[in-house]
């Protein structure tokens, strides 16, 4: 759902190199970053979320895929921006396949914030933020009631930045870019309470901070992206931007992060994508191909979900998606890691929704 | 219980037929005495739920409402309540809330005519968060559809697109209605008079900044957090009042319970006089029916059945009185809906009027009061016909029936007087939010008024006492100088209704002359200023300091001083608390002392401890004394003195200007006092103002005490229509006695009248009769309602309003209610006489 903020952006054409029609700043070629500032808010920038992905074990057995994530998105009207924080979370009880996902959506102000000066972002009682002295991050959330998320994670790999010269391409046009900071593998630890039962859990999540503009371009219609981490140490992020005519766009990607840091971005000639199986959805009708092998490099990886049922039906945003924890398998049949699968755009068009008038 | 049946079916029921008309007649009587009852439940209870909420419209109920301890709360307050609660799933809603009003609707130019409606500035956006707890349509859907304006209830009548004109605080402003929201099953509904719009808008529309009213709080337990409602609750309540969301209502509730409590009281007092009613025509059907009792038990039906039969018939009277008193009572309602809405509103405010809606529960106890009143009434009538033996009930020259030892015995009413005298004593019941309970005071008068029924016999005799001047005046005083059960009960009836009557005028009249005195002494200003919204105290409708600045800018004006109001919760009640400038009232000499301070200039405390004026409602609600210290939202503030105030009965704290716009941060004024310069005609003043702003409403000094009064006038509306029906009730009561007895003196009559006796002769005796009891019914009444009044003046109302009246009857009023009901009684009496002197000795059925 990272990118399904995208669809909620009006294509406006390029003014000129540095911002968009309206005012909002454009992705710009060999940005230094500055850390923990550039882990906080950028309200130049029309869209932005901090996004977290991962699995869970519990001393008892228990499974858990988790995700909480947070959006931030601009709207220029009448001189004036209004700032909106979206908001959701998911936990998926492999056990029993049971998957809870709530949706949140608030103004900017005391029960929605981002900070600009580090990473710490709020909507309701959920939170993400990090501890400066000991570079860890800390995560709280509920799902429906239901659900208690409490967890610390802690980086393993360093922080790597996606793209050319800092800058991830999303399509042909020069504003279809952002930035996008990953920390690729992040220890996790923590509680998981599943009604009145806490779980202690250990596990890894994957953490995506992106920001940008206008970076969808006209005729894609949703995409596909997964977040593999795999046994042998290295993480493979991949995107694929379909086309209303059915295409890949030229921008998609595949990034394998290697065991000591590096980043190889392979083109999308580089990789195959093939659907293993579907699964329709009987809320949206959507139907999702949650069932994917990824070739690349001689290599054979096939994605298969820990539960078919992982879609978010986006009470809200009215924008339904599936994201799930999935199983890494090899050519050999044998899992070698695990991964986050994202399938946005497949239960309809999603365009101009989510677009609450300035005041 | 064949027999029984039998007898229902070929005595009583056959008496039904042949007596339509008497026994549609005893089933109007038990149709009234229910459908009074319930009429004034529902239309209080109507009344009460006018008292929109923002929880009843917009979400389910919230578990918590949040306030602050005075004044606003800010951003910073929101952010801190969200950081105390921690990860609990708990959602927080800001909300605004201030009363407005149609500009287009003028009323009739009384305060309190026009229309109070509520706008409330909710976040939209977040409402989205509670899809299924929020209202369709709010832009839940679809954000694109969220216009700027406000989202009103198709009940309303208004159209989207439309412009509406209102008046808020001192401003008159328009609005665009955005959209309607549609009603749909199973979610909250908006009330009619509901408008809602969002939050930034609203703020910005009502000048608030970053400032908000309430917060409402939903934090339902579940699995996972099973006392998440305790704890939030727990942890708000560290910094903020913090309440109950479904208090709301309830303290509307217990505003209003003194008012309600009075209303309930006076028609359960019309209900025992229409007890007495009942009572005696269920006496006369028995009599009516002597022979024929006469001849079942000759043919060997048992007592037992006939008191069944009897009961059996009683209560399907009942049942069928019930009926008919709940679609009366429900006709009742609705015309009483409206005095009782108005009165509240012009006590308590923002209340709108209601339909009176019946509902089950309420037809059941409508029911259930006439089918008891109808047993209790019949249980001594049929037990009379079950234990009188045949004999005496074929024997044409029965005696008559005197009625059992009990009824006989006057000391029984001069104990119960008696121990109301005691019982009007004891202080008042007490509860936490400062609500009281004046049941002994209640019980008094409700002893009281039996006990002087009972007693008035004492009185009878005394009139009986009369010398009789001629056979006619002869034969009326031998009946009453040996009262039956039926003149006792006559007399108690119409002891009770005139003493009810009286109790009510005295009240009326010393809250009348009280208030008086108090205006002269407070209204002192040429002219009075208030927003145009401004309906009832409990408007939130304020003036801005500029509009201030302005009305002293006007050039006829000599001096001008406000006074500013917040409401505050304390002791879980709502109290109001005022802020003035005390040199000014000083100077003005505006205070109606109950205490007054010992200092001149009270407001010059020398310890650091704010002085503060209270209210004797104020004191009487919390029993807080003069000199006493008390504890008001974290400040220490000293009670220096009591001032009579007759505006609200919450109780009120006065502040000196300064404190107040400290503690509640805000210099909007609540009512402007404007002395004028001398020669400046308060009228020319008046009109100029009010042409010049069209949100305000100007008063000369005249014209306002002319509506105070008509306010507190209006309070009453409703009881004087309980008193009417308890004296007509009483009157027929009478009547009905009449009938009885002289039905059962028939032969007595027609002895009488083949002595040479003449019809008009009769009918002057029973007249005389009737004048007797009447008589003693009037005086003993009138006696019985001025301590009544005393009672109610000095313990009911000071217990439940905290006022202090001054007790004054209006004696020509009592003289008039006593000529009437003796003069009614008698015509009555007359009437009855002379049908009675027609009546044939052996009479069947009529």
């Amino acid at each position: 759902m990272k990118r399904a903020i995208l669809l909620f952006l009006i294509l406006a054409p390029r003014l000129h190199a540095q911002t968009t029609a309206d005012g909002f700043a454009l992705p710009q070629p060999g940005r230094a970053f500055v850390f923990p500032r550039d882990h906080g808010s950028h309200p130049e920038f029309r869209t932005e979320w901090w996004y977290v992905t991962g699995h869970l074990d519990g001393k008892d057995g228990h499974r858990f895929g988790f995700q909480v994530t947070f959006f931030r998105q601009a709207r220029r009207e009448d001189g004036k921006t209004l700032q909106l924080h979206l908001a959701h979370a998911a936990l998926l009880d492999a056990q029993t396949g049971r998957f809870l996902h709530e949706e949140r959506l608030n103004r900017a102000g005391w029960d929605a914030a981002s900070s600009e000066s580090t990473l710490a972002v709020q909507n309701g009682n959920w939170s993400l933020t990090l501890d400066e002295t000991t570079q860890r991050l800390h995560i709280a959330a509920t799902v429906k009631n239901e659900a208690l998320l409490q967890l610390e994670l802690e980086t393993v790999k360093p922080l790597v930045i996606f793209g050319k010269d800092g800058v991830s391409r999303k399509g042909a046009s020069d504003t279809a870019a952002s930035h996008y900071l990953t920390w690729p593998r992040l220890k996790t630890s923590g509680t998981v309470k599943l009604g009145a039962v806490e779980h202690a859990v250990t596990g890894e999540a994957w953490m995506d901070h992106e920001f940008s503009s206008s970076q969808l371009e006209a005729g894609q219609v949703g995409w596909d992206w997964a977040a593999l981490q795999l046994k042998d140490g290295r993480e493979i992020m991949v995107y694929r931007m379909r086309r209303k005519d059915g295409a890949l766009d030229a921008a998609s990607t595949l990034a394998v992060v290697e065991r000591g840091g590096n980043v190889r971005h392979l083109t999308s000639e580089a990789f195959t994508w093939e659907v293993l199986g579907i699964w329709k959805s009987p809320r949206s009708a959507a139907e999702y191909p949650n069932r994917v092998r990824l070739r690349f490099e001689g290599e054979s990886l096939e994605l298969k979900p820990l539960a078919a049922d992982q879609e978010q039906d986006g009470g809200i945003t009215q924008l339904p998606y599936w994201e799930g924890a999935c199983d890494v398998i090899d050519s050999h049949g044998q899992v070698t890691g695990r991964a986050f699968l994202e399938l946005a755009g497949y239960a309809g068009d999603l365009t101009g929704h989510l677009a609450p008038k300035a005041k | 219980m064949s027999t029984v049946l039998l007898i229902l079916r070929r005595c009583a029921l056959r008496h039904w037929r042949l007596a339509f008309k008497q026994q549609l007649a005893l089933v109007l009587i038990l149709a009234l005495g229910s459908s009074v009852y319930l009429a004034v439940r529902l239309a209080s209870n109507a009344a009460l739920s006018g008292f929109e909420t923002f929880t009843d419209g917009v979400t389910r109920q919230p578990d918590w409402t949040v306030q602050a301890l005075t004044g606003s709360l800010h951003e910073a307050d929101l952010r801190e309540m969200r950081e105390s609660l921690g990860p609990r799933p708990v959602s927080l809603l800001p909300v605004v809330e201030e009363t407005v009003t149609p500009a287009s609707d003028k009323g009739n130019g009384e305060i309190g005519s026009r229309p109070t409606w509520r706008l409330l500035g909710v976040d939209f956006v977040a409402l989205l968060n509670l899809r299924s707890e929020a209202p369709a349509g709010l832009g839940a859907t679809n954000m694109q559809s969220m216009r700027a304006g406000v989202y009103v209830s198709p009940k309303l009548g208004a159209k989207a697109g439309e412009d509406l004109r209102l008046i808020v605080d001192d401003r008159v402003i328009t609005l665009k209605v955005a959209g309607i929201v549609p009603e749909v099953p199973g979610v909250p509904s908006l009330p009619a008079h509901l408008l809602l719009m969002d939050l930034p808008e609203a703020q910005t529309m009502l000048q608030r900044g970053d400032r908000v009213d309430r917060v409402e709080v939903l934090s339902q337990d579940s699995t996972l957090f099973p006392n998440l409602r305790e704890e939030t609750g727990g942890l708000l309540k560290a910094h903020w009042q913090v309440r109950d969301g479904a208090n709301r209502r309830q303290l509307a509730g217990t505003m209003t319970q003194a008012f309600r409590l009075n209303l309930t009281i006076l028609s359960l007092l019309a209900l025992l006089v229409g007890g007495y009613l009942i009572f005696q025509a269920l006496d006369g059907v028995v009599l009516r029916r002597r022979n024929e009792i006469g001849i079942l038990k000759s043919l060997g039906v048992t007592d037992r059945a006939i008191q069944i039969a009897f009961l059996l018939e009683s209560g399907l009277l009942g049942l069928c009185g019930g009926g008919l008193g709940i679609l009366l009572g429900w006709l009742g309602a609705q015309a009483a809906v409206g005095g009782v809405t108005k009165t509240m509103n012009a006590l308590y405010g923002a209340t709108s009027e209601q339909q009176a809606s019946l509902s089950t529960s309420e037809a059941l106890l409508a029911l259930s009061i006439s089918i008891l009143a109808s047993l209790i009434a019949a249980w001594w009538p049929a037990r009379m016909a079950a234990r009188t033996p045949p004999a005496h009930m074929l024997g044409h020259h029965a005696t008559p029936f005197e009625g059992g030892t009990v009824w006989r015995v006057e000391w029984i009413g001069w104990a119960m007087m008696l121990a109301a005298v005691l019982l009007a004593q004891l202080p008042v019941l007490r509860f936490e939010n400062g609500t009281r309970l004046p049941l002994a005071g209640y019980t008094a008068a409700l002893l009281w008024l039996v006990g002087a029924g009972l007693a008035a016999s004492t009185i009878l005799r005394l009139v009986a006492r009369k010398k009789a001047m001629s056979a006619v005046w002869c034969i009326a005083l031998s009946h009453l100088r040996r009262p039956t059960v039926r003149h006792r009960f006559a007399v108690a009836a119409l002891a009770s209704a005139v003493a009810m009557t009286t109790g009510m005028a005295v009240m009326v009249a010393s809250f009348d002359h009280t208030m008086r005195g108090w205006i002269d002494r407070t209204m002192k200003a040429d002219i009075y200023v208030s927003s145009a919204g401004a309906q009832s105290a409990s408007s939130t409708h304020a003036i801005t300091q500029g509009t201030v600045a302005e009305l002293g800018q006007e050039p006829g004006v000599e001096e001008l001083a406000f006074v500013q109001a917040k409401t505050l919760m304390w002791h879980g009640g709502e109290v109001l608390i005022l802020g003035t400038n005390p040199a000014f009232a000083h100077k003005h000499d505006l205070y109606a002392w109950v205490q007054a301070p010992q200092l001149e200039k009270w407001w010059q405390a020398k310890d650091g401890i704010t002085s503060a004026i209270m209210s004797e409602s104020w004191s009487e609600r919390f029993a807080t004394h003069v000199g006493d210290v008390i504890d008001l939202a974290g400040h220490q503030v000293r009670v220096v003195a009591m001032n009579a105030e007759y505006g609200n009965e919450r109780g009120s704290l006065t502040l000196p200007a300064a404190v107040f716009r400290e503690w509640f941060d805000t210099d909007e004024a609540w009512r402007v006092a404007l002395m004028l310069k001398p020669g400046v005609d308060a009228e020319t003043v008046r009109s100029h103002i009010e042409a010049m702003q069209p949100g305000l409403s100007v008063f000369t000094n005249a014209h306002l005490r002319r509506e105070a009064l008509r306010i507190f006038r209006q309070t009453f509306s409703v009881t004087h229509a309980l008193e009417v029906i308890g004296v007509i009730v009483a009157v027929v009561g009478l009547g009905l006695a009449l009938t009885s007895l002289l039905l059962e003196r028939r032969a007595v009559l027609a002895t009488l009248h083949s002595l040479g006796m003449t019809r008009r002769e009769i009918a002057q005796s029973a007249a005389l009769e009737g004048l007797g009891v009447a008589c003693a019914g009037a005086f003993t009444g009138i006696a019985a309602g001025l301590w009544l009044g005393w009672l109610l003046v000095y313990r009911i109302n000071k217990q439940c309003f905290g006022w202090t009246l001054q007790f004054h009857a209006v004696w020509w009023h009592l003289a008039v209610l006593g000529v009437a009901v003796i003069a009614t009684g008698m015509l009555v009496a007359a009437l009855v006489g002379r049908w009675a002197a027609l009546l044939p000795a052996e009479h069947t059925e009529e």
